[in-house]
């Protein structure tokens, strides 16, 4: 009994571990290659911290939805959002404002990928030929793997997604999208046309059973968002300073984190057709 | 408590368990200071009767169940310890098993002295022998201090002689007490009043003294009739093999 | 209800009863199989599958410092949790009469771990709050369910030699308490390491545990990794009996205080209230307009709820089933009786890989062989609770090897399992079975993963998409749909095993026996 006691008031002591530094704190979505995160982003916190002269961290998540709950609760200030992200992000938290986005993010696309079994071929438009396959999205959460492949779908096809396909999953990432659907698990896959360059490019993928049979128009997609209330917090012309680090980030060893060619101005308006997208397809109400 | 006032009564009491009837029709009372020895055969229904007279006044009691209500984990000291635990704080019950409190450990070293379980106050009450439990378990009735004590075969696993001893001493620190007991010679020896049970019901109620060895006998034959029991021998101590 | 008819109408025949449970299982379950979305897909896995094995027989891990630190955290939630959530579970245990207490508990262990860590998340963000929130929480309700049981089985008499006047703590503290102690600390031991498998997925979800990074390398394909990482939580679960000692409990307990995850950049828990008042409830609804959150809640109801009411539970009757199977199939493989002494051990290996694995993983892995249907799923729960169920009943007839019911004459091979072993073990199989009904219910609402349209699926869905209303509606369907499951659970399992249908105190000697 006493034994218990004592764990008990052990753990009250531990529990409000709240630790209270003026760190300015970022993360980024897991969209791609997740392992050593830390050390990439780690570099980037470094960069930070020495153009802007205070503490800077970067948290790893595990989601969009982590990565959006962090920056509601003021757990980050700042963040490197998909197109959807930052969208939902702007909303829970007024006077939030995206700051640069990548130079690719100005025109983004998705390619939709097919297993060699499903005998689908590249073409101009999504086909009917889609009709009764499997599909799998990326994750819930993604624009590129979720948002606009869905909307290019519905408006191709004119179905949700649901009626289209016999099967449609969540592989939950770029990567493993591809790996689904190289495995033949999904017979067509809808993936970031960057990460898919990059694999392909590395040579982790076998073009004999998998490829790409359509690419999307354009959107625009990644961004770097920030909180409204860091001025009052880090001092005035804060929020000013870090657009000004950011875009003046040139170390490729940088930029390779993301994987971007440099960054450039974003506005919150740039992001209005990914809004509307998302609420034609209910995914905003 | 004024000396002749009726503590329980009992009128036309009857129970059945699962279709068995364990009493029938049982009319007793008993009075403050009176010392009530419950004598019959296994199965006539004794422990019930005594359960149920427990029912009726339970602030008023010290139980001791057939096989003492012992926990196995906690010492001989805490096992008595638990009869004051109603005279005790929840913080300082909690304390006591951590560091025993000084007043009760004076206390119940005497009252260990009394028992014979000196030497074992300390050790947990599954390392005793079937005897030493009862005698912790009548320590822990005698350290609730209530004025009626409810025993049932408070000293069946004891040598006779400490049996006698041990009654003695219950009964003197009692102003009143129904036991159950198999040895005839204590109920006729140290109790004013002797029930017997057979079968469930009353079979005499009177004066130790209007009775003797030999007609308390009469009754278990009677009983055997139908139940078998053989008069004269003691039921095995079913808290004994337990423990064996 | 079910309990008075077993022992007053099948009271000749315990076979009988046991016999008409399975069979109605079975039906329930073949009922089942055509509303369950199963299919089998043609698919190609085997390029996938070679560089998982690969991965597995020859696991790899650069950062020898960071794979430490993980397996510290993992252990160090568990262990934190555990340490309240047991003491508070023994209290609400001692309130079990009440019946709101009995709900409250029910509740709070009907939501997933998982789940829990992601509404912690949205109050305290991605902290060690969070974390062993997610733990205490459905833990205690566990521990107070399981607690109250093991109460229940101790004998009364102690009690009544006490004065009716002494009540609560005190009462417990001198009677059931030290009566039940060696089954409350046997549960506990057993307990910890259902946290270390808790405390590793949460590692899904963002905290720096072992899931973390098991996570990342199954979702990069980088299999050597997660090999690595399946072998050390596999090792430390096969280790527990060496490390986990009373006597450095205290010491640990400092440690694993120390090595929490640093809180970073967390600002403070004001976000719970506009969680509680806003968040949570549909716009209609805080809006007051009282027939359109109406209609937004049937909506919900039609759309998600039933549906996904409908195909969990489908996919939890089939998978018990299957667990059953899967616990008659290779409980046998890890005896001494009829593997062997030397020869039961690759059995006990294969189930402690098994319930081991975390069912995701296996999910995953299944994913690859049979395409996205319910069929990975439902195999996935099978093979991780009938592995753990085998083991207990492995260990159970282990421990009766020699013993008093043994005789020269005991036949061998499959006549032993099918005349001795199987019929001695089948009452307390039945009674693990049903305990784990709860637990596979739990999991499969979170197979949503497999684009299978379980409430994990639209849960998950829900908070991904930031609408927690939804999320709540689900939420509380689950827990309710739990609860029903509990309850029937509870009442077949003492029809089952009337005697010793305390699952709690079994498991826990049985653990312990094995690691003793």
């Amino acid at each position: 009994m006493f034994k218990v006691l004592r764990r008990v008031l052990l753990l009250a002591l531990v529990l409000p571990a709240l630790a209270q530094a003026e760190t300015f704190v970022f993360t980024a979505i897991p969209d791609a290659d997740e392992s050593r995160l830390q050390q990439r982003f780690g570099k980037v916190a470094d960069y930070l911290s020495t153009e802007l002269g205070v503490d800077v961290q970067y948290i790893p998540v595990k989601s969009y939805a982590a990565a959006i709950t962090a920056f509601r609760n003021d757990q980050v200030q700042l963040a490197w959002f998909g197109g959807l992200s930052g969208v939902q992000a702007r909303r829970l938290v007024d006077g939030s404002e995206a700051l640069a986005q990548g130079y690719e993010d100005q025109f983004f696309k998705t390619y939709f990928i097919a297993h060699e079994s499903a005998g689908l071929d590249a073409g101009e438009t999504l086909s009917e030929a889609l009709k009764g396959k499997t599909f799998t999205f990326g994750s819930k959460g993604s624009t590129s793997g979720r948002l606009m492949p869905e909307f290019f779908l519905r408006e191709q096809l004119g179905e949700a997604p649901e009626a289209i396909f016999s099967r449609v999953g969540f592989s939950g990432d770029h990567s493993r999208t591809i790996a689904q659907v190289e495995s033949g698990a999904y017979q067509v896959g809808a993936v970031n046309y960057a990460v898919w360059e990059k694999e392909l490019a590395n040579g982790e993928i076998d073009t004999d059973k998998v490829s790409v049979i359509w690419t999307t128009p354009t959107y625009p997609d990644y961004q770097w968002t920030i909180r409204g209330d860091v001025d009052q917090r880090f001092g005035e012309g804060f929020k000013a300073r870090v657009r000004e680090a950011l875009l003046g980030m040139d170390d490729p060893a940088l930029l390779e984190s993301f994987p971007r060619k440099s960054f450039v101005p974003a506005s919150n308006s740039d992001y209005a057709p990914i809004e509307d997208t998302a609420k034609a397809i209910g995914l905003l109400d | 408590m004024s000396p002749h006032k009726t503590l329980v009564r009992l009128r036309h009491e009857s129970l059945s368990l699962g279709g068995h009837k364990v009493l029938s029709d049982i009319s007793l009372s008993i009075k403050s200071g009176e010392k009530v020895a419950l004598v019959g055969p296994s199965g006539a229904g004794k422990t019930t009767l005594l359960n149920l007279l427990y029912r009726r006044v339970p602030e008023l009691c010290a139980l001791q169940p057939q096989a003492g209500g012992l926990v196995d984990l906690l010492s001989a000291y805490q096992n008595i310890f638990m009869g004051a635990l109603e005279r005790v704080g929840t913080l300082a019950a909690l304390w006591n098993l951590v560091h025993p409190l000084a007043e009760h450990r004076r206390e119940i070293e005497e009252l260990a002295r009394l028992l014979d379980i000196e030497e074992k106050l300390w050790s947990s009450v599954d390392r005793l022998s079937g005897g030493q439990r009862q005698r912790v378990a009548i320590g822990r009735a005698l350290y609730r201090k209530r004025p009626v004590f409810l025993g049932d075969e408070p000293v069946s696993s004891v040598d006779p002689l400490q049996a006698e001893a041990l009654l003695k001493a219950i009964l003197e620190r009692h102003e009143t007490a129904v036991i159950s007991l198999h040895n005839r010679r204590l109920a006729l020896t140290h109790f004013d009043r002797v029930i017997v049970l057979a079968n469930g019901a009353v079979r005499c109620d009177c004066a130790s003294s209007e009775l003797d060895s030999s007609a308390l006998d009469r009754f278990y034959l009677e009983a055997g009739e139908d139940s078998s029991v053989i008069p004269g021998v003691p039921e095995h101590d079913a808290w004994a093999i337990g423990n064996g | 209800m079910i309990r008075g008819r077993g022992t007053t109408f099948f009271c000749g025949s315990s076979a009988r009863v046991l016999n008409g449970v399975c069979l109605l299982l079975t039906l329930v379950a073949l009922l089942c199989l055509p509303i369950a979305d199963i299919q089998i897909y043609q698919v190609d896995p085997w390029a996938e599958l070679g560089r998982m094995g690969t991965g597995l027989i020859w696991p790899h891990w650069s950062d020898a410092w960071e794979l430490s630190r993980a397996v510290g955290q993992t252990v160090a939630f568990a262990l934190l949790a555990v340490a309240i959530a047991a003491p508070v579970g023994l209290l609400l245990a001692m309130l079990f009469h009440w019946r709101s207490v009995r709900i409250l508990c029910a509740s709070v262990r009907s939501v997933h771990e998982l789940f829990w860590g992601l509404i912690f998340m949205q109050i305290y963000g991605l902290s060690a709050t969070t974390g062993l929130l997610a733990i205490l929480v459905p833990f205690s309700g566990v521990f107070a369910k399981v607690f109250a049981e093991i109460f229940e089985q101790q004998s009364l008499e102690p009690g009544r030699t006490l004065s009716p006047k002494v009540m609560g703590l005190r009462r417990y503290a001198y009677t059931l308490i030290p009566q039940s102690w060696p089954a409350l600390v046997s549960y506990t031991r057993y307990r910890f390491e259902c946290a270390l498998r808790s405390s590793t997925i949460l590692g899904f979800i963002g905290l720096p545990t072992l899931g973390f990074h098991l996570e990342t390398a199954f979702k990069q394909g980088q299999y050597a990794e997660a090999g690595a990482l399946l072998w050390a939580f596999i090792l430390l679960i096969a280790t527990l009996r060496f490390w986990l000692r009373p006597r450095l409990l205290p010491f640990y307990l400092i440690i694993a205080v120390v090595l929490l995850p640093e809180t970073v950049g967390f600002s403070n828990g004001g976000y719970l209230w506009q969680f509680i008042s806003r968040d949570i409830w549909p716009a209609p609804l805080l809006a007051g307009e009282w027939a359109q959150a109406t209609q937004w809640y049937i909506e919900l109801f039609q759309s998600q709820v039933w549906p996904a009411l409908v195909q969990t539970l489908a996919l939890t009757q089939i998978a018990l089933v299957l667990s059953a199977l899967v616990i008659l199939a290779l409980y046998p493989w890890a005896t001494r009786s009829m593997a062997g002494p030397m020869m039961r051990w690759p059995g006990r290996f294969l189930l402690l890989f098994l319930r081991s694995t975390p069912e995701m993983v296996l999910a995953f892995v299944l994913l690859l062989l049979f395409g996205p249907s319910g069929l990975p799923a439902v195999i996935a729960l099978a093979l991780h609770n009938g592995a753990l169920i085998a083991f207990l009943v492995a260990n159970a007839s282990d421990a009766e090897w020699g013993g008093r019911l043994s005789r020269p004459d005991d036949p061998s091979g499959l006549k032993r399992y099918a005349y001795l072993e199987t019929p001695r073990r089948f009452p307390a199989m039945l009674a693990f079975l049903f305990y784990r009904w709860e637990v596979i219910l739990r999991e499969s609402a979170i197979m949503g993963i497999l684009g299978i349209a379980t409430l994990g699926f639209y849960i998950d869905s829900a908070f991904e998409e930031i609408r927690y209303d939804r999320a709540l509606v689900l939420i509380l369907f689950t827990a309710g749909l739990n609860i029903l499951v509990d309850t029937v659970s509870r009442r077949l399992r003492r029809l089952a095993h009337p005697e010793a249908h305390l699952e709690a105190s079994g498991i826990d000697e049985k653990v312990d026996r094995d690691n003793g």
